[in-house]
């Protein structure tokens, strides 16, 4: 088993180097350097020598994969893809275009990034579990039919409606919270409050249906036949039996989701005007700062690698066909 | 129509335990539906055994679960009724009827495979029963459900007990389950086909154990199977099922003696029986159709963070055979002796560890990919799952016309349509039927399509894997009389895979026995069925389900 | 309108048609192709929502038709045949916000009057309620009487649509008009007529609405720079219908020829393919499309040159867009398809082929392929709403479709600020909103009723129940 999770582990590697060869593509190849710089400092007049300078200060002015004056080792590690790789690996994530130094805005965007999704996570989590529970309990019953109304509606809104119509309503209206910002410690509350609300509200509809659907797969088992054949009560049968068949898979996809913790939901983020990641991240699409970008790239890569490691280990803690194997 | 009357024995003296009358069930829309148990009547007497016999779609195992309430959403109950010492079962409350299941109705399930919870502890599974219906926890439920264990002989239960279903064997898991289900200490037991996943060894030794706790406890039992043998093992009482109709209930000995109802008398003129038969085999030619030599078929092991092939898995570890045109060698063996995967390996459809397959003297083995693809025209595979084998998608015609195609074969389309009429007509249908969708068809209809479309191609030799296992006892008798005819008109070779011997006797010259891979006995079925040399044949051999030997004395 | 010019989105969206046409003549001859349309089409929901999909689809279609206007009309540079057919909408601008159906102006503006003084008043619009000589006094009126009439004709429209459709099940089933009617109304004639009808009727008696008040009235209001919002939410159609098809176009060949083969090959190639798309969805799918859509403006900006056109330009993003939005979402599918074809090439059938001596590319192409379109079936449809709501989404944080595009991403992103006004300016969001929401919820019943139609796995549910006692006799 520990040489199955190790396995997974050095899996990681090479999809690492293929996340960063994409974006190093993406970002150095169809585009040179040259026309970041422009782009960057703004003006089509420009001098060349502005651009050198500009290059320079970065480290864009190397060749991209094959250095042919150097020589030795250098021909190959003194360039843009070898060195900007291994600053990433090493997570010196260096400065952003605009100056700033990316780490440092990183630890201090981090909190509040958790503080809204962690408790949207576990909310989301236990509502649609207990409704879904709920609908696969009393299923072909009219709460089951209204309820999957309900779902539909829900999945056909956009999440920009519930953004806006919980700020305009629940904000701006009625003046229960404050329409955006962030404040920290305990003031935070009053600020996450509507953001995770919404955050609850966008996924609700469709995670309801995904679980009654495990739930109902689950239910027409024959082990579920055999533990009515044994006289247990339809609670019994649905806690017991249930429930903890149908938390293997649903609990593994919850694991996928954990990148989204750090990056938080983006545009919920921006919309609330909460300095996390997320709206770290968008902020830098505006400005065009390729830095961060391209970091936020690599970190989310490597969250959802994280993310598939979770999965494995969640799945050989929970379901002892796996632990064994 | 006339329907020959229901032949009923006179009810025993016994007082009844439990009362099933007048029961329907119906499936579909309840403007149309579908009736599939109509106007069963039955009565079990307390430590009496009923067994319940009848092909698929009979109704039997809808009657247990009709029984316990326990019925598909899909079904309904919608007429009857069913007293159990007393108490009618249809009329109790929902938490009523949970004190009866469990407590004084045990239910042994067909799959012990999906039947228990994988991700319970088999003691655990047990504890909810005790716990439940006897109200037992803590120091004493764990004794109890270390002893429910040990009575179902398994080994070292209190180890067994933390374990998880996997941990267990296809048997341990049978006897797990027969463990949950006595641990109420139930006056009624249900065994829908408890042995039908299992192997003959395996089988006689979980008769055996359901027959000495039904003995032990004085507990009625429900023992619903489609095999004659084993209703003769445990039975009592007999009562066989045709179409949701009960057409006959007899004791035992009667029943066996002289069946009464048309239908029961056919049906035990379709049982392939393990009997000595004349059977003539063709004169042995100077060269093989087909001689396998150490054939071994290998399947890797993995291990490690480089996932290395540390070990392999010697599925078939040697096998040598021949076999002769116009032949028939039967291949016997239990589940995962191998069998299925030696019939692969001679056709090259998984890839070989080594040996040599020599076909008409060729090496099938050493061919080029191409080259093995003109060949394969003459050597042809029949499956056993006659609905898999077929692409759903695809239309009869097309289907029986794929191999032609591959090995150009028929030089127009109206050449080829014509051939597959003519196959269709030899396999027993209808050209017709070329225009239709594998699932219009019934398994025995469907078996005889495969059959067609092996033979479109002209082959010398058919590999047969378990054709008739899923198949009823009627159906498998006409399918085995038309392999039969086929071998006669097309002088056509069989490799002829099974677990029954019964099925052996009536179609083999010559029968292998198959045992971890190896062949452990091989010779002409007089020989090796009627006086086998190899201890392991003898045991299988035994263990056959016989009719009318004493095992129930 | 000018010369009959093809915008890249629009040649795509026509292949796609054809697509649809080759598959429905295809579906007609098969069986196991037309038992689950059959399936389909039995449920009154997926009827309902197949008449409202179709509508959207009709104005998607209508405004993929392009023309060239000739040079120095004064129009914009390429014009739809929607363009043309809503020709009052879109040239009936105001010079800034107007609620919906409103005479006057939403803000005040300072005016001198007759007598030379100058006043703050709400202006009368343009073309708003322009013919009415009293706003104050006949507004109401006239606005009732016109949506009647529009109302009145779409029922009308209704009504002929259901004759039509009575007499021709009469004629199929030889019955009596009246007994085909009766037939009709009571649901038994073997297909949900009622729900088309009702459907098709109460859209009608919407269009009948819009259309009569759409020649006077802002039916929707008007935007900042006054232009119509209906007209807008309109345009808007046909970019959140690309987007949901496009996408799936773009990314299916790959999936399908990468997941199928490297199934049934397995080694090396499933290795290959396998890393392949783990790589990909390892790149959190909101990051890979900001990444590439920002790498796509300094392109474009530096080749300025090549993208002259404002349509050709928006209709290039359009389009590399829903190539990014593909490259993210196809991996899901390949390992879908992956799995399956794990599992069908251990089937007999598949065995029994090899046997047979068919060459593999035939066997993925008559085994494998036509075994795994009810998975590529499922998810088209199940991604499409998905596709919708993220192009609004994408959009609002520039990394959607061009901003000079008619989105409801766009729209939303445009008036999401102007709520916070007093009175608050609620209509093109509104507007963007409904439609979206229409567009979406019939989407997700169809795919529901595809998916259930489709997949064999969920056909066998209902989990087990224990029977009421009371169906026995008493």
């Amino acid at each position: 088993m520990s040489a199955y999770l190790l396995r997974r582990v050095l899996y990681a590697l090479p999809i690492l180097l293929g996340v960063n060869l994409i974006t190093f593509l993406l970002f150095f190849v169809v585009n040179t350097p040259d026309d970041m710089a422009r782009m960057q400092l703004g003006d089509r007049r420009v001098t060349q020598a502005a651009i050198e300078k500009w290059k320079v200060e970065r480290g864009y002015d190397r060749p991209l994969f094959w250095h042919a004056d150097a020589g030795g080792v250098a021909r190959a590690t003194d360039t843009l893809f070898f060195t900007s790789t291994l600053q990433l690996f090493s997570f010196d994530f260096g400065k952003s275009d605009g100056g700033r130094d990316i780490g440092t805005d990183l630890k201090q965007r981090m909190g509040p990034s958790l503080a809204i999704a962690v408790p949207v996570l576990m909310l989301q989590l236990v509502v649609a579990l207990a409704w879904a529970l709920l609908l696969a309990w009393l299923r072909g019953s009219r709460f089951d039919a209204w309820s999957a109304v309900i779902c539909v509606a829900m999945m056909s809104i956009s999440g920009l409606f519930y953004i806006i119509g919980g700020q305009y309503l629940i904000a701006k209206l009625w003046r229960l919270v404050p329409i955006s910002g962030y404040d920290g410690g305990l003031a935070a509350v009053r600020f996450l409050a509507l953001p995770v609300l919404v955050g609850v509200l966008i996924s609700l509809g469709s995670n309801v249906r995904w679980y009654r659907t495990v739930f109902l797969e689950e239910m027409g088992r024959e082990y579920v036949r055999m533990a009515r054949a044994k006289g247990l009560s339809d609670a019994r049968v649905m806690f017991a039996h249930v429930l903890r068949n149908a938390l293997i898979p649903i609990l593994t996809g919850v694991v996928v989701l954990l990148p989204s913790l750090f990056l938080g939901a983006l545009i919920t983020e921006a919309f609330f005007a909460i300095p996390g990641l997320g709206s770290y991240t968008i902020d830098a699409i505006q400005a065009q700062d390729f830095a961060i970008v391209r970091t936020m790239v690599f970190l989310g890569s490597l969250l959802y690698i994280l993310g598939l490691l979770l999965t494995d280990l969640s799945y050989v803690i929970a379901d002892p066909r796996v632990r064994l194997e | 129509m006339d329907k020959p009357p229901i032949v009923t024995d006179t009810p025993t003296a016994a007082p009844a335990l439990l009362e099933i009358s007048g029961l329907r069930v119906e499936f579909g829309a309840p403007e149309a539906p579908t009736v599939a148990i109509d106007d069963l009547t039955l009565t079990i007497a307390r430590g009496e055994t009923l067994v319940l016999v009848g092909e698929s779609g009979s109704g039997k195992s809808l009657t247990a679960l009709a029984v316990t309430r326990l019925l598909p959403t899909a079904a309904r109950i919608t007429g009857g009724r069913v007293m159990l010492g007393g108490d009618d079962l249809f009329a109790l409350p929902a938490a009523g009827m949970c004190a009866v299941r469990g407590r004084r109705i045990g239910f042994v399930f067909q799959e012990p495979q999906v039947a228990l919870n994988p991700v319970m502890r088999i003691g655990d599974q047990i504890g909810e029963v005790l716990h439940q219906h006897l109200g037992l926890r803590g120091a004493e439920r764990q004794e109890r459900t270390v002893e429910a264990l040990r009575a179902v002989g398994i080994p070292d239960p209190a180890r067994r007990a933390r374990e998880y279903p996997h941990q267990f064997s296809g048997g341990m898991k049978q006897r797990a389950m027969i463990a949950i289900a006595l641990a109420g200490e139930p006056e009624l037991l249900i065994a829908d086909e408890p042995t039908t996943a299992l192997d003959v060894t395996l089988q006689a030794q979980i008769l055996a154990l359901l027959k000495a706790e039904q003995r032990r406890r004085g507990m009625a039992m429900l023992f619903i199977t489609h095999d004659f043998g084993v209703a003769w093992q445990v039975a009592d009482r007999v009562a066989v099922l045709q179409a949701g109709r009960l057409v006959e209930t007899a004791a035992r000995e009667a029943f066996y003696r002289a069946p009464r109802h048309p239908y029961s008398r056919a049906l035990f003129a379709a049982l392939p029986k393990l009997e000595r038969r004349v059977v003539s085999a063709p004169p042995a030619a100077a060269e093989p159709l087909l001689a396998v030599d150490n054939l071994r078929v290998e399947f890797p092991i993995r291990r490690g963070v480089l996932r290395r092939i540390v070990d392999s898995v010697r599925a078939v570890d040697g096998v040598s055979l021949r076999l002769d045109a116009g032949e028939t060698l039967a291949v016997v063996g239990e589940s995962g002796s191998g069998k299925t995967t030696m019939g692969r390996g001679i056709l090259r459809l998984v890839p070989l560890a080594g040996g040599s397959v020599r076909f008409r003297g060729e090496d099938l083995a050493a061919l080029s990919a191409a080259a093995l693809r003109q060949r394969r025209r003459h050597l042809q595979v029949v499956f056993q799952d006659s609905y898999a084998a077929m692409n759903p998608r695809m239309l009869v015609g097309d289907i029986i016309q794929e191999g032609m195609l591959a090995q150009h074969l028929g030089a127009s389309r109206a050449a080829r349509e014509t051939r597959v009429a003519e196959l269709l007509a030899q396999v027993g249908l209808e050209a017709a039927h070329a225009r239709r969708y594998p699932h219009e068809f019934s398994g025995g209809q469907r078996q005889r399509i495969c059959i067609a479309r092996a033979l479109a191609v002209e082959p010398r030799l058919i590999v047969c894997d378990e054709p008739t296992s899923a198949l009823d006892v009627s159906v498998q008798a006409q399918i085995l009389d038309l392999l039969r005819d086929l071998q006669q008109r097309l002088g056509l070779a069989y490799l002829f895979i099974t677990h029954n011997l019964g099925v052996v006797a009536q179609l083999a010259h010559r029968v292998a026995v198959m045992h971890q891979g190896v062949i452990v006995e091989e010779g002409p079925v007089e020989e090796v069925l009627f006086a086998p040399c190899h201890a392991y044949t003898q045991q299988l051999l035994a263990a056959v389900p016989k009719i009318g030997d004493g095992a129930d004395a | 309108m000018g010369e009959f010019t093809l915008l890249t989105t629009d040649a795509c969206l026509f292949a796609l048609l054809a697509v649809a046409i080759v598959y429905c003549l295809q579906a007609r001859r098969h069986e196991h192709l037309r038992a689950p349309w059959r399936e389909v089409w039995r449920r009154p929901v997926a009827v309902g929502a197949s008449v409202v999909l179709g509508a959207f689809m009709l104005v998607a279609v209508a405004d993929s038709i392009h023309f060239e206007s000739r040079a120095g009309s004064g129009d914009g540079d390429v014009l739809s045949a929607l363009d043309i057919a809503l020709r009052p909408l879109r040239t009936g601008s105001e010079t800034t916000y107007s609620a919906p159906l409103a005479a006057y102006a939403y803000s005040r503006e300072s005016v001198v009057d007759e007598s030379g003084k100058l006043t703050r008043i709400y202006p009368r619009l343009v073309h708003g309620g322009a013919h009415l000589a009293d706003p104050g006094r006949e507004h109401g009126a006239d606005v009732a009487r016109r949506a009647a009439a529009g109302a009145a004709s779409g029922l009308l429209g209704g009504l002929a649509l259901s004759t039509l459709c009575v007499l021709a099940v009469a004629r199929r089933r030889n019955r009596a008009p009246v007994a085909a009617a009766r037939l009709l109304l009571a649901g038994r004639a073997g297909f949900p007529w009622r729900s088309l009808l009702g459907v098709s009727t109460a859209l009608l008696i919407v269009i009948g609405i819009c259309a009569a008040l759409a020649p006077h009235y802002h039916v929707f209001g008007t935007d900042k720079v006054g232009n119509d919002v209906l007209y807008q939410a309109l345009k808007s159609v046909r970019t959140g219908i690309l987007i949901g098809l496009l996408t799936t176009l773009i990314s299916l060949p790959f999936a399908l020829a990468l997941g199928i083969a490297a199934g049934y090959f397995r080694g090396p190639i499933d290795d290959a393919v396998q890393y392949l798309y783990t790589t990909l969805s390892s790149i959190p799918g909101v990051l890979l499309i900001a990444a590439a859509a920002l790498m796509l403006d300094v392109y474009m900006t530096r080749h300025a040159a090549d993208f002259d056109m404002l349509a050709a330009r928006a209709d290039l993003r359009l389009l590399a867009l829903c190539a990014i939005l593909g490259i993210t979402s196809w991996t899901s599918l390949c390992r879908l398809l992956r799995a399956e074809a794990l599992k069908l090439r251990e089937i007999e059938f598949v065995v029994a082929a090899q046997a047979l001596g068919v060459r593999s590319t035939t066997i993925l192409r008559r085994h494998l392929l036509p075994n795994v379109m009810h998975i590529v079936m499922i998810t088209t449809v199940l991604d499409f709403s998905g596709l919708v709501l993220a192009e609004a989404a994408l959009t609002y944080i520039d990394i959607g479709v061009d901003p000079s595009m008619d989105s409801w991403g766009n729209m939303i992103n445009g008036a999401r600020l102007e709520l916070a006004r007093e009175p608050a300016v609620w209509w093109s969001l509104a507007a963007a909103m409904s439609f979206m929401f229409a567009l979406v919820l019939a989407a997700n019943l169809f795919a529901d009723a595809v998916r259930d139609a489709f997949d064999p796995r969920l056909r066998q549910f209902g989990a087990d129940r224990d029977l009421p006692a009371a169906t026995r006799e008493s």
